[in-house]
């Protein structure tokens, strides 16, 4: 059970930092990126909307594995 | 350059009507793309941005025909999906739930991919030539595919509770990810997903039905990401050509569709196979000569 719960809150947090770096790549052209971030390119001010549209999905990804993670265990089926 | 000969009206026709079928048919819209220009001598390059604006339009209606193909289908995807969002989990017994989120997890890769790939990959495979060759490959990927397949025992009626049954998720991410081949000119995206459908355990028609499920959002997207260049200068001299195209690819598509849900009921990828072996033999030997 705590390990369910500690790989949860590993995903919440995956995929908060996912959806901030995704949000960094929409609104800052690839010269202003971090130099550790794919596509950081001095002198561009190409906006890599792609690269944030990616880290956006596999954010939510994770967020939604937590959400299923966290929820209540399933013995039943559906009416 | 003069725009107004950048694609005539008959070639928007005969690429539309070719991208409809090709794109659903496991045998590569793109390598076809790529190979049919040359072989009839036209001076269109697939790397050219017109052309891909162009193609913009294609991809979308093709999409909108799989949508409304399938539209009784994901209408019940998309309760099972709100279902299990509500309950946070998914009944063993909710079979459009399960195939919801297999298509989620098979999208994922293919989406990731796709938006990181695609254009280097494009720049460095974009010869007719080398387009052929992988045509080739493409065949012999597909006829591995049949000789290597699992075949399972298929109890249930229902088609989505087989595939839901059969496909692990692993195996969804997996046949999603082979979607990635398909950014090569030559390697089919429905014959990335079928064959590796197959490898999972399902049948043709079941392996067809989850193929055209998921490559949905994938073109979709696609081209709904790149559909304002349509409308911006990029589409500037093909506007009406892509419009022209569109209609045709939309009509091919549903032929095909329509077709390929029956003739893979009872036959497989061997007929496809061959065709992409010799076409793409034929069309090497051709363009190294």
């Amino acid at each position: 059970m705590r390990n369910d719960r500690l790989l949860a809150l590993v995903a919440v947090l995956a995929g908060l930092v996912l959806i901030v770096i995704a949000i960094v790549y929409w609104a800052e052209p690839a010269k202003s990126l971090p130099g550790f971030f794919p596509g950081h390119q001095a002198g561009s001010a190409h906006h890599h909307v792609k690269h944030g549209i990616a880290a956006f999905l596999v954010g939510l990804a994770c967020l939604v594995f937590a959400w299923f993670r966290t929820g209540p265990s399933r013995t039943t089926t559906r009416a | 350059m003069i725009l107004a000969s950048l694609i005539s009206y008959p070639q928007a026709i005969v690429l539309g009507l070719l991208q409809g079928f090709s794109e659903l048919f496991p045998i590569s819209s793109l390598g076809h793309s790529v190979i049919l220009p040359k072989l009839l001598g036209w001076n269109i390059h697939q790397n050219d941005p017109y052309f891909l604006t162009f193609l913009v339009a294609t991809h979308l209606a093709t999409a909108i025909v799989l949508l409304g193909f399938f539209w009784r289908d994901w209408v019940r995807i998309l309760k099972g999906l709100g279902r299990s969002l509500r309950d946070r989990g998914i009944a063993p017994d909710d079979a459009d739930a399960k195939l919801g989120w297999l298509l989620v997890v098979g999208t994922i890769p293919a989406g990731i991919l796709g938006l990181t790939l695609e254009h280097s990959l494009r720049k460095i495979f974009a010869s007719p030539t080398s387009a052929a060759i992988f045509l080739m490959c493409n065949g012999v990927l597909l006829y591995a595919a049949e000789l290597l397949r699992r075949r399972a025992p298929q109890v249930e009626e229902d088609d989505d509770a087989r595939i839901a049954r059969q496909m692990s998720w692993g195996g969804a991410f997996g046949v999603g990810a082979a979607q990635a081949l398909a950014l090569i000119p030559g390697f089919s995206r429905s014959g990335a997903t079928m064959g590796g459908s197959l490898l999972m355990g399902l049948s043709n028609k079941d392996a067809a039905r989850f193929a055209f499920l998921l490559a949905t959002p994938v073109i979709g997207a696609a081209a709904l990401l790149k559909l304002p260049e349509l409308f911006g200068h990029q589409g500037d001299g093909v506007r009406g050509q892509a419009l022209v195209a569109a209609l045709c690819a939309a009509a091919t598509a549903w032929l095909a569709v329509r077709f390929l849900m029956r003739f893979f009921e009872t036959n497989t990828l061997t007929p496809f196979a061959v065709y992409c072996l010799l076409a793409g033999a034929a069309c090497t030997v051709y363009f190294l000569s």
